[in-house]
């Protein structure tokens, strides 16, 4: 079966001012299917997933050489609207960070952003999220309350349906279980599997188990290069790499 | 034996600081016993309502008296001295000076007096109400009183007569209408000029400039400089700048509430300003990225989520500002002036809480018991505004080590 | 699945995302440029205002001598006799000697709020000393005229010896060491609180009495914060204006170190007397802020120079 590609990484190089966080990063992420990166902290998996939304523009002297594209347009060129292609890349955070407003509000934030000003539209995108993001059935009759009352689980799924409340064709998440108890963590491994039938997710993981659980690519960094980026089931029974073996077999990070 | 004497040296030392460190519990304890002595036998609603100046009512009674026999109110005690046939009460009371005169306690709504010619303008009335001091009657039976006789011979006359000739009444006066409504006035004209300038600053040197650029840097300073300056040097500006600029654009002549709303804006500035950057500050930049990362625009950013989480510092500094300006008088001597008004135009002079106190200090004859009502009053409002600051970063405090 | 499409044709344009924050970055910068250039306009314009005394275009035959001015002992309006030197002299002598009585006062309570006092009292005294800081000058005048006077009444005539109702230097040092009392405290608050812990610790263990290492450690270590607080409240007494105008007397001449006698501060030759006067009289309160200006200037510089040496080991 032929995969699509939705992200062509060619010759990636990326520097703090003179710190290099990713050496010569090549590879293609395919559409509909989890792409896991892992690597020990500091390895630069963050840094790649943050290119593919230029979340690393936030970053002062962050400087990036070599070619992202994105549904082969080149997300780097100067004439590139990154607003645009933040709302059809969509991203999900490390720690859960509802805004400090009510569960509606926060996921018509990004609609509305964009312009989405009839109630009716937004009730129906507030609802779909919330559907999708298995997050519903618990609040649909709190939608006024604050966000922050919600658990953690809770507020990780309320994060994950405002992204998707943009629609987008890709969700970004940096470890998002990472701050969640193991319960909470199942769910949304849960809801990862129901969500790769729609989008395309690459997600950043420390816990080697859910990569193996949840993805269909894993790809391995170490020191800011990429060691090895293959079928999960592949990378987990007969690594290629000595450094992939030791890692996975946790000989080190 | 050397262990000894250490341990005795340890003891003095701990027990001058504790006792010096009571001094300042002891200075607030002071001010306030001396304000709440001098002052609280003059606080009343009479004060805060009433105007400073005394107006004179010059009237007659000419019209043929009714038959109507008016009832002493039963809630009237015995110190009031009633007369049946005008419908009017005496008693007698202090002046703020001290001094005794004749009040009029009581006045029934029938009464003939209410309601009177008055004598200077021709067809103008005067409204004789309570709390009005009774200066001199002659009557139509050429019997006079004057203020120094007692109430109950007042009565009396009173009730012997059939027609008034003359009768002058007087307002109480000393009050401080104006100036509640003065501050009122500078309080909301600040706030209004210096929130948005003070917020809006705050968000472009935290949220929009440019980092690392020297003109920022410059600019930063400049404002920061702003805090260092005594009030009496921004009076100066307001002096030198702010009447100058209001007696061209506006009505007015010399100092006036708006030349003195902008002197305080510039005084509130930097408050603002730095509790505004606090609040900016403690935001977790999780919100801003989680933010851009839903394809908002740093505009939006800042102003829906940003903003909203800096609330509670801006409100701290809403309040400190208040606070700021009801305290304030050596600027507001400069840039307004020292004027007590009971009308309050804002193109015109009158004075704030703060100044009206200095106005009645400056003078020969110190007025300490009207100094020490308002200085409650001061008091009163900046402390619990400074309480509620407290409460509000506490809580803020708590809420962000919670998170 | 149900999508909601938004318009997404976008890619290429960054017609309207860029744009509206670029222009909200210069709209923004239009108030940050107006907060910064009150400081200017203080400076520019009452420099214009204090200059014109001394120029004879101005005033013609009126005019003040500046070099009379600078060096002047007398400050009368008539015989138009404006000499500042003499008040400069008296307001460094007023501030100097309420730092002298407020800092170890407000050094000794913060050091009891710090480190002596279980949470709730320190908490209880802190919120005291930071009541006290909000209370306006208008309100230290009142009490400065009503009590503190009084005082120095009281102490003078234990000495024998007269004084105006009061109204003296001492009345002026007093009021103005109330009122600079909790900025240095709690600027020192801050100070000892930011010591390591661990220095503490590490004295105590060789043997030092808490009270040797409160002084010879933790106060060592905090000096540098505490004199931040100390250079602010000196900077706070210089510019105190109506609390000392009501205490401080208006004497003629100077300069005065009689504790008990009238004196004149910078601040309270801006203040009195304002009301009645106009023309020469008026603007010469524009050059005594100038020299106020720079009086304030000069001991920051000063000061932090100073501070500067004396935390050279922290």
């Amino acid at each position: 079966m032929k995969t699509e590609n939705v992200f062509q990484i060619t010759n990636l190089n990326l520097h703090y001012g003179t710190k290099q966080a990713l050496f010569d990063i090549a590879m293609e992420i395919p559409k509909n299917q989890v792409t896991a990166l892992i690597g020990p902290s500091g390895c630069g998996k963050s840094t790649l997933l943050r290119s593919l939304n230029r979340m690393n523009d936030l970053i002062d002297n962050c400087h990036v050489d070599g070619l992202v594209q994105y549904e082969n347009d080149d997300i780097y060129d100067k004439n590139y609207d990154v607003i645009n292609l933040r709302t059809r890349v969509g991203m999900v955070f490390q720690k859960p960070n509802p805004f400090p407003m009510s569960i509606f509000d926060n996921i018509a934030y990004g609609p509305r952003c964009q312009g989405v000003k009839d109630k009716k539209t937004l009730n129906e995108i507030v609802k779909n999220a919330l559907v999708n993001s298995a997050l519903y059935d618990e609040v649909k009759d709190r939608l006024k309350e604050a966000a922050t009352s919600l658990s953690g689980g809770q507020q990780q799924r309320l994060c994950i349906a405002r992204a998707i409340a943009m629609s987008p064709e890709v969700i970004l998440m940096d470890e998002p279980t990472s701050a969640l108890d193991p319960i909470a963590t199942a769910k949304i491994e849960e809801l990862i599997q129901e969500l790769k039938k729609d989008y395309t997710i690459v997600i950043v993981t420390h816990n080697m188990q859910q990569a193996a659980r949840i993805s269909d690519n894993t790809a391995f960094f170490l020191m800011g290069e990429l060691i090895e980026y293959d079928k999960t089931d592949l990378i987990f029974s007969q690594p290629s790499k000595k450094q992939t073996e030791d890692y996975i077999t946790g000989r080190f990070g | 034996m050397k262990h000894s004497k250490r341990r005795r040296l340890d003891f003095l030392f701990q027990g001058v600081i504790t006792i010096t460190s009571m001094i300042g519990l002891f200075l607030l304890i002071a001010i306030f016993a001396y304000v709440f002595k001098q002052g609280s036998g003059l606080l009343s609603w009479d004060l805060l309502t009433s105007d400073y100046y005394a107006t004179t009512y010059d009237t007659y009674y000419s019209d043929q008296l009714g038959d109507e026999v008016f009832e002493k109110p039963s809630h009237l005690d015995e110190s009031v001295y009633f007369s049946s046939k005008w419908g009017i009460g005496f008693s007698t009371a202090l002046d703020n000076e001290g001094k005794s005169y004749m009040l009029i306690a009581y006045i029934d709504s029938n009464s003939p007096l209410r309601i009177l010619p008055d004598k200077n303008n021709e067809g103008e009335v005067v409204e004789i109400t309570e709390n009005q001091a009774l200066l001199k009657v002659i009557f139509t039976n050429y019997t006079i009183i004057m203020s120094s006789e007692g109430p109950e011979n007042a009565a009396n006359l009173f009730d012997a007569a059939d027609g008034i000739i003359d009768m002058i009444t007087t307002t109480s006066g000393k009050g401080i209408r104006g100036s509640i409504i003065t501050t009122l006035y500078l309080i909301i004209l600040t706030l209004i000029i210096a929130l948005p300038i003070g917020v809006l600053s705050a968000i472009y040197l935290r949220e929009f400039a440019p980092k690392k650029s020297k003109i920022v840097e410059i600019l930063r300073r400049l404002i920061e400089m702003l805090t260092g300056v005594p009030s009496i040097i921004f009076g100066l500006l307001g002096a030198a700048v702010f009447i100058p600029f209001t007696s061209t654009f506006t009505a007015a002549d010399g100092g006036n509430l708006i030349s003195g709303a902008l002197t305080l804006a510039v005084i509130v500035l930097p408050v603002i300003i730095t509790s505004t950057d606090e609040a900016l500050k403690v935001i977790p930049d999780d919100f801003r990225q989680a933010s851009l990362a839903l394809g908002a625009t740093k505009t939006q950013t800042t102003f829906k989520v940003v903003l909203k989480s800096a609330i509670p510092g801006i409100l701290s500094a809403v309040l400190l500002s208040v606070g700021r300006i009801i305290g304030e008088s050596a600027a507001l001597i400069y840039a307004i002036g020292t004027a007590i008004k009971d009308q309050i135009i804002l193109t015109e002079r009158s004075t704030s809480l703060a100044v009206h106190i200095w106005s009645i200090m400056a003078g020969e004859t110190p007025n300490f018991e009207l100094a020490s009502a308002i200085s409650i009053i001061i008091l009163a409002v900046v402390l619990v505004l400074n309480l509620i600051v407290k409460f509000i970063a506490n809580k803020l405090s708590y809420e962000s080590r919670t998170s | 699945m149900t999508k909601i499409e938004f318009n997404k044709d976008t890619k290429f344009s960054m017609k309207h995302n860029k744009k509206t924050d670029r222009i909200m970055q210069n709209i923004l910068l239009i108030p940050t440029v107006l907060s910064a250039s009150f400081v200017l306009m203080i400076l520019i314009f009452i420099s214009q205002r204090g200059v014109a005394p001394f120029l004879p275009s101005e005033y013609g035959n009126e005019s003040v001598n500046f070099l009379r001015f600078i060096t002047g002992v007398t400050w009368y309006q008539p015989p138009n006799s404006y000499g500042i030197f003499f008040i400069v002299v008296n307001t460094v002598f007023v501030v100097a000697l309420s730092s002298l009585i407020a800092v170890p006062i407000s050094v000794f309570t913060a050091l009891y709020i710090a480190k002596m006092t279980p949470k709730p009292i320190s908490k209880f005294f802190q919120t005291i000393i930071e009541l006290l800081a909000s209370v306006p000058s208008i309100v230290f005048g009142v009490f400065g005229l009503g009590v503190i006077t009084k005082v120095v009444l009281w102490i003078a005539s234990i000495f024998g010896l007269q004084t105006a109702g009061g109204i003296s230097t001492l009345a002026t040092v007093f009021v103005l060491a109330m009122m600079i009392l909790p900025t240095i405290t709690l600027l020192s608050i801050t100070a000892i609180n930011s010591v390591n812990l661990d220095l503490e610790k590490n004295s105590l263990a060789l043997g030092a009495s808490k009270m040797q290492t409160y002084f010879k450690v933790t106060l060592v270590s905090a000096k540098s914060g505490i004199f931040a607080g100390i250079i602010l409240g000196i900077g706070r007494a210089l510019g105190e204006a109506t609390a000392v105008s009501m205490v401080a007397g208006n004497a003629g001449s100077g300069p005065s170190f009689d504790l008990f006698s009238t004196t004149r501060t910078l601040t309270s030759t801006m203040l009195l007397g304002l009301k009645e006067t106009t023309g020469l009289d008026y603007d010469i309160r524009f050059s005594v802020g100038m020299v106020l200006i720079l009086l304030i200037i000069l001991t920051n510089l000063g000061l932090n120079y100073l501070k500067k040496k004396v935390g050279r080991f922290s």
